[in-house]
């Protein structure tokens, strides 16, 4: 090798790009594995950020000038982490049902320990690689090799992992194919690595067939780490929006969303029900709007023969599996479109009889944007006079628990706002009728008049909606309510409150040791940490609130999605660049990038309540490249400030880690639900202000 | 290169290790219930968790034993849970107050509705007819697919309630004219000391009584109830212990020995079975299971195989098909079982009730009606065959 440290340069750009991809893979499988809530979409990220964090402090601690990093240690290490990102997926998608009871969900605290025990080895070893690779090339390589540089690398293979994943391997390969492709890189450039003078690195070959064998048996056994407890995987594929698989037991076919059933054959009840409730109040309704849908729906819609009915679906791979496996069977006057439901209704210049949304509970920021005072005024514009919407809750069956109350009374009061009739019907699934006229409960005897077959509607409608069980569930959700809106996500607490409740649970005992885990952190670090701590957090904290207000203005939009979260690896590029060449004034630089943040988040704000809808998607891009921008260039300066030794180079990594971590964890699910956007946003200045105060002080902490 | 031993053997434990890593869990993959999950999902005693002193709801509890130092067994359930003073059952509605066990569920119902009989589901006991029901907190159980969990796993003094004490309770059934009370939803044991006081105002006003139940109770506190039951109806969720502990958190022989007594006292009892698809859809354990019904209850208590749809914990799992549901039906058909129901399948033929003796079918059910019925003085109009149930009208 002539060029040793030119080769330690490349692994470090592959261990980016390999590790990004093993990160947004793990995501998913863990989306499909456990609840898909916002809590758990934050929990991976925050345990991914986290332990690397850790594994940054660790490097720092194994090598020392007794102990000096090794380039072949380097070597063997990266090689095992390619191999160990499928086992790390083999695990988690196996495992799981090892640990737990196979088809049960699983609350919090363990979800928390078997996320943060099944990603501990992989994301601890990325942290760790980094700086060790640091040490490595100031080491033996090349004395005095700028820290900064390394951050830039890191980040080049970061953005163009992201990119791969997001844009090419997301709609062809699958996870473990995936995690392999990206990894491949990885190990070809470490088993190429230079080795000991004297003789050839057969050691570290034996390793790489060892982990391309594994490589092997992980994608080769895919399809049988999916095998459902009971029936047969009749498809499977991972489209851009999430895992559907169909399973095939007998004559029914059950569809998997994400690890959940949303689709089966036989529920007649589910499909009657969403049909039937809203239809049969108009006398001849004409066109339909489905936002989503129900197995077996399709066949009781064309009951009414409907001249148009529009079904709009997000994801194509889904309406693909519906007919295919008969869940939906096509019907006359149908118009499949498939794209953000919200977005479609928005640019739809028709009005409809009849708008039906059949999505699942809110318990992300992309769901609840059907459930709010702004979408509700959308669809009451959409419907013509005489119309009915219709959607639904999760039910119960006996008893309304007091969370569930809160969440029914939150979206009576905000669809109260826009409809004079909103009419609960209590069952299985809790639907809401909302009209400007009367609702008409006789379902039965409706249906009989317009001839109408049912089987459950006409065999159990009279037992199990008693006129006495509707009047209870309607007095109930009377209970005062703050209307849920855009900005103002005040359901997502709601729907928190109520996945704690089932599992008896509280997330109170975990926030207070991360406080106190953080504080004692803090208390300990230098000033500049201090400021790269806050910028992580800020920084992460920002790509969520952008991605919050993108999809709340233009609808969920994969690519422009994926855009956003490349763009914000992207700008730390340039901006480590030139930060790295303006370390000489740093202190004054450390600050200046704090009002620039500062600024950018004011006029962030500033321009989303003034213009709202009418700004263009650039904006989100313009803004997420700045922030980026300046938090890749306070980290050289802070290096810089730091002496840039390898202790600090640990230590402004970590410090950069750790604080996107908590940023990831408390702005999803803390400010967000419970303060909404622009008190966000505040806090977010707020932290930066402190953070301006800290870099203000006269002497900063070398 | 010359491989020495020490690197041998550390590439062998690497290569070793990397093999276990991926291969030991793809060995689970696909069967999953031999090493899946917690083994046994019971209930704890809740310690110290009782509160400071009674409330209006309360009484001293019945089939209790006082233990040294001011402990309390309960002796309803085979939970028998010994409670120091302040402890709560783990069924959440007893406490041990000052070395005296009290029922924290005694008049305070949270659910109460008036429901077809047919909804509990029992099929030959009074037919289209409304039952009252109601239900406080509690269950000794901790069943994965609860569909009461909002009340079953909850303590009395969490959720909102109505005050009926026992009087109450029967006057209100009397006024909305329902022909029976069912001790439902939740998990009637757990409230045994109200249920027994208001089963026995009830029977005096001329009204009847249901248990719906999971039948984990013992013998003693049973034979008392049994003295003002009219009918039951009881979950057999499955035919193995190991099921039994895992999913639901209680054991299988206390049930068995329930169905056994409730058979030799008369009491007019259906037995309900909910068929998880992977764990309760097994041919040979339904086999066993109706054998078993077959030669210690003998084949007229009808059983119901209903429809599992994914709730509360256990909701990542399919649906049931309705052809494993035909397939247990047919099992216990031949097993010698006279009336077997497929449930939670709407408008399914076998939803009807057919004369054992000629194949006729003698009671028609659309849902909750009743469009043809075919019995005269509970026997098939047919072939005048009687078909066991409480057919007064």
């Amino acid at each position: 090798m002539k060029n040793p440290s030119r080769a330690v340069e490349r692994l470090v750009v592959a261990t980016g790009v390999a590790s990004v991809a093993a990160q947004l893979i793990t995501i998913r499988e863990c989306l499909a594995a456990f609840q898909g809530n916002e809590f758990v979409i934050a929990l991976i990220l925050f345990g991914w950020l986290a332990w690397g964090g850790i594994g940054t402090l660790a490097a720092r601690l194994v090598t020392s000038s007794a102990r000096p990093a090794r380039l072949t240690v380097l070597a063997q290490l990266s090689i095992w982490l390619a191999g160990l990102a499928v086992v790390q997926l083999a695990a988690f998608r196996l495992l799981r049902d090892v640990v737990f009871l196979p088809g049960a969900s699983v609350g919090f605290y363990p979800t928390l320990a078997y996320i943060g025990l099944t990603i501990a080895p992989y994301s601890f070893l990325v942290g760790f690689l980094l700086p060790y690779s640091l040490y490595v090339l100031r080491g033996s390589i090349q004395p005095g090799y700028p820290g900064a540089r390394i951050y830039i690398l890191d980040n080049l293979g970061d953005v163009s992992g992201a990119a791969l994943f997001a844009f090419v391997l997301v709609y062809w390969a699958t996870p473990f194919q995936a995690v392999v492709l990206a990894g491949l890189p990885l190990m070809a450039v470490a088993a190429g690595l230079p080795g000991d003078k004297r003789r050839a690195p057969y050691g570290r070959w034996l390793a790489a067939g060892l982990v391309l064998a594994v490589m092997v048996m992980g994608v080769a056994l895919e399809r049988d780490t999916l095998r459902p407890l009971s029936g047969r995987l009749a498809y499977y594929e991972e489209s851009r929006f999430g895992r559907i698989v169909v399973v095939q037991q007998a004559e029914q076919a059950t569809l998997f969303k994400d690890g959940v059933p949303v689709f089966d054959t036989q529920n007649v009840a589910l499909a009657e029900e969403t049909v039937h409730y809203p239809l049969i109040q108009l006398d001849r309704p004409s066109t339909i709007l489905l936002i989503s849908g129900e197995g077996g729906m399709l066949r009781e819609l064309a009951k009414y023969r409907p001249g148009r009915v529009d079904y709009v679906e997000l994801d194509p791979a889904m309406t693909s599996a519906q007919f295919r496996f008969g869940l939906l069977a096509p019907i006359p006057g149908l118009n499949l479109s498939h794209r953000d439901g919200r977005a479609f209704l928005a640019a739809v210049e028709r009005t409809y009889d009849a708008i039906l949304v059949c999505l699942p509970e809110p318990d992300t920021f992309q769901v609840n944007r059907f459930f709010t005072d702004e979408f509700f005024g959308l669809v009451r514009a959409r419907l013509s006079a005489g119309g009915v919407f219709s959607f639904s809750m999760a039910g119960y069956d006996n008893y309304l628990a007091a969370p569930q109350q809160r969440k029914l009374a939150m979206l009576y009061h905000t669809a109260a706002r826009h409809f004079k009739t909103v009419q609960l019907l209590p069952g299985q699934r809790i639907f809401f009728i909302c009209r400007q006229g009367p609702v008409d409960l006789d379902m039965p005897a409706r249906l009989a008049r317009r001839g109408i077959t049912s089987r459950y509607i006409r065999g159990y409608y009279d037992g199990n909606l008693t006129a006495e069980r509707i009047a209870q569930l309607n007095a109930l959700v009377k209970l005062p309510a703050a209307p849920n809106t855009d900005f103002r996500p005040r359901l997502m607490r709601i729907m928190f409150d109520q996945w704690f409740a089932r599992f008896e649970t509280s997330p109170v005992p975990f926030f207070a040791l991360l406080a106190v885990a953080l504080s004692v952190y803090l208390l300990r670090t230098t000033r500049a940490a201090f400021v790269l701590f806050s910028t992580g957090f800020m920084t992460m904290g920002s790509e969520i609130l952008v991605i919050f207000a993108f999809q709340v203005l233009f609808g969920y939009i994969y690519f422009q999605i994926g855009l956003i979260v490349t763009v914000f690896l992207a700008g730390l590029l340039p901006g480590a660049w030139l930060g790295a060449r303006m370390a000489s004034h740093a202190r004054r630089v450390l600050a200046a990038g704090d009002l620039l943040l500062i600024v950018c988040l004011v006029g962030f704000s500033f321009a989303l309540a003034t213009l709202g809808m009418r700004l263009p998607a650039a904006f989100f891009l313009v803004f997420g490249f700045l922030v980026a921008l300046v938090c890749g260039f306070q980290f050289p300066v802070a290096l810089a400030i730091e002496g840039g030794h390898g202790r600090a180079v640990s230590r402004t990594f970590a410090a950069d880690l750790l604080g996107a971590a908590a940023g990831t964890l408390v702005t999803s699910v803390v400010l967000i639900p419970y303060a909404g956007l622009y008190w966000t946003a505040a806090a977010l200045i707020g932290l930066k202000l402190i953070s301006l105060a800290v870099v203000g002080v006269r002497r900063v902490k070398r | 290169m010359t491989i020495n031993r020490r690197r041998f053997l550390y590439y062998s434990s690497v290569a070793l290790g990397g093999s276990v890593c991926l291969g030991l869990p793809m060995c689970f993959a696909g069967n999953p219930l031999v090493a899946a999950g917690p083994d046994d999902i019971r209930g704890r005693v809740l310690r110290g968790d009782a509160p400071k002193r009674r409330w209006k709801w309360s009484r001293e509890a019945l089939h209790y034993r006082r233990l040294e130092d001011d402990r309390t067994q309960c002796l309803i359930c085979p939970n028998r849970c010994t409670l120091s003073p302040g402890d709560r059952s783990v069924c959440r509605s007893k406490v041990n107050l000052e070395g005296t066990l009290y029922t924290l569920a005694y008049g305070n119902p949270c659910a109460v509705h008036n429901d077809p009989v047919e909804k509990k589901p029992l099929y030959h006991f009074r037919p289209q007819t409304k039952v009252f029901s109601l239900a406080t907190t509690g269950c000794n159980f901790r069943c994965l697919n609860c569909q009461n969990w909002e009340i079953s796993q909850a303590r009395p003094e969490d959720v909102r309630f109505f005050e009926l004490f026992p009087a109450e309770a029967v006057d209100a059934a009397a006024a909305r004219g329902s022909v029976a009370i069912a001790y439902t939803y939740s998990e009637a044991i757990t409230y045994y000391e109200y249920m027994r006081d208001t089963a026995r105002l009830a029977r005096a006003r001329g009204l009847q009584n249901l248990l719906i139940s999971n039948g984990y109770i013992n013998r003693e506190a049973l034979e008392d109830l049994c003295d003002v039951l009219d009918g039951a109806n009881i979950n057999l969720k499955a035919f193995s212990d190991g099921i039994y502990r895992k999913l639901n958190g209680g054991t299988l022989q206390p049930v068995l020995e329930t169905f056994k007594t409730l058979h030799r006292r008369g009491v007019h009892f259906e037995i309900t079975t909910l068929v998880v698809p992977g764990y309760v859809d097994d041919d040979a354990m339904t086999r066993a299971m109706c054998d078993w019904i077959l030669d210690k209850l003998g084949p007229d208590h009808p059983l119901h195989f209903t429809r599992f749809v994914p709730r509360y914990k256990l909701n990542r799992l399919p649906p049931t098909p309705v052809s494993t549901l035909e397939r247990c039906r047919e099992i216990a058909l031949k097993a010698g079982l006279h009336y077997v129901y497929v449930g939670n399948v709407p408008l399914h033929a076998a939803n009807h009730t057919y004369c054992h003796q000629c194949g006729r079918r003698v009671v028609e059910r659309l849902g909750y009606h009743i469009p043809g019925y075919h019995l005269e003085d509970g026997a098939c109009k047919f072939c005048g065959t009687a078909i066991p149930g409480r057919w007064d009208a």
